[in-house]
């Protein structure tokens, strides 16, 4: 995929991660964290123009949780107040276990979607989550048992590495889905020519999903949307909605990038047609 | 056993919440929910381990600092 896709018309898909596992709302209040707050949010990023909702799961008190039964719960959430969208679980877990890793696959029905994280990245001053090769390939052999489509992503250029390993090691349904991530710390540096030469890299056919935290969300997406990408937007990723001030809702971040896109003259991407553009029905 | 620092708190500052948070004592906020299983020792975690303020605070004897964030992003 590539500018090629913007040329021909292809819609965009625009996911928002609505919780994410790291801050919460001790770093915006409105970030939502039960069952029931995620599944509102979902609802209203569905109607904002969202095709795909990354989620976390949290105890009642904000903490990560990674239990089946807690994802279980959102799931729900989710179906009950929102209409098609596709949920896409994380993987992600910053030193939980591997076995533990796993529980988020368990849901029935399973996630249409998951991440999976394509390598090690620093965490606080004294901690690294690892995400070993095994680690990786054992969640991708589960999610092809239960028929769910990974999202790959890569941290950094030599995740892109790691991406093709993990498909000379393994058999990966067209077409591979990889978020280019950008930001502090492990992950690439956020500049324009970085993003060029991380679409430039990937596996040829390869969709690609775009990243930027904080305040690179926006023009990460922008740059996304032009350049033949799809989008991710939310509160996991960027608390805010411009400098100094709170975003008020995911909703409010989906409904930016929505404008965008159709301003730029990309139509977002409905479920179904998200469905279609992932491989998600067989 | 969890940080000697933690506390579970409902309210700090402006802050408010309806279920009690983990509060961290020495850098006098809220953290955050990837930091709370280190300030648990969840998962293998360890707060004298893997917390760089914990172990500020064992360095110096006190007065430990929590100006440094995760700066790594989010956790997709
Ligand atoms: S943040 Fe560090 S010092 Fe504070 S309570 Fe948690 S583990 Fe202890």
């Amino acid at each position: 995929m590539s500018y090629e896709a913007f040329l021909a018309d292809e819609p965009v898909i625009v996911t928002a991660a609505l919780t994410g596992g790291v801050h919460g709302k001790e770093a915006n209040p409105n970030l939502p964290e039960t069952p029931e707050e995620i599944g509102q949010a979902a609802a209203a990023v569905e109607d904002a123009g969202a095709s795909v909702v990354h989620l976390h799961a949290r105890r009642p008190n904000g903490e990560r949780s990674f239990e089946t039964d807690r994802f279980q719960e959102i799931d729900d959430a989710v179906r009950r107040h929102a209409d098609d969208v596709i949920v896409q679980h994380s993987t992600g877990g910053t030193g939980a276990p591997a076995d533990v890793r796993h529980l988020p696959l368990r849901t029935d029905p399973p996630p249409e979607m998951a991440s999976l994280d394509m390598g090690p990245l620093n965490r606080y001053d004294h901690l690294t989550s690892e995400n070993s090769r095994a680690l990786i390939d054992s969640l991708h052999a589960e999610m092809v048992d239960r028929g769910i489509k990974p999202e790959l992503e890569v941290f950094n250029d030599g995740h892109l590495n790691e991406l093709y390993g993990l498909c000379e090691r393994r058999d990966l349904a067209d077409p591979v889905y990889a978020t280019l991530i950008f930001g502090p710390g492990t992950l690439s540096r956020p500049r324009p020519r970085n993003l060029l030469n991380a679409i430039d890299s990937l596996p040829d056919d390869a969709a690609f999903n775009t990243i930027g935290f904080g305040r690179h969300q926006l023009p990460f997406a922008t740059m996304g949307i032009l350049f033949g990408g799809h989008v991710r937007v939310g509160l996991e990723d960027n608390v805010y909605y411009r400098r100094g001030e709170l975003a008020e809702s995911n909703a409010q971040l989906v409904e930016r990038v929505v404008r965008v896109a159709r301003e730029l003259g990309r139509e977002v991407a409905s479920p179904s047609q998200a469905r279609d553009l992932l491989g998600l029905r067989e | 056993m969890a940080c000697p620092y933690l506390a579970y708190r409902t309210q700090a500052g402006d802050a408010q919440f309806d279920e009690p948070r983990a509060y961290c004592t020495v850098a006098d906020r809220f953290v955050q929910a990837m930091r709370a299983d280190i300030c648990n020792d969840r998962y293998g975690l360890a707060h004298d381990e893997h917390c760089e303020i914990y172990l500020g605070c064992a360095d110096d004897g006190g007065g430990g600092t929590d100006q440094r964030r995760d700066r790594s992003g989010g956790n997709p």
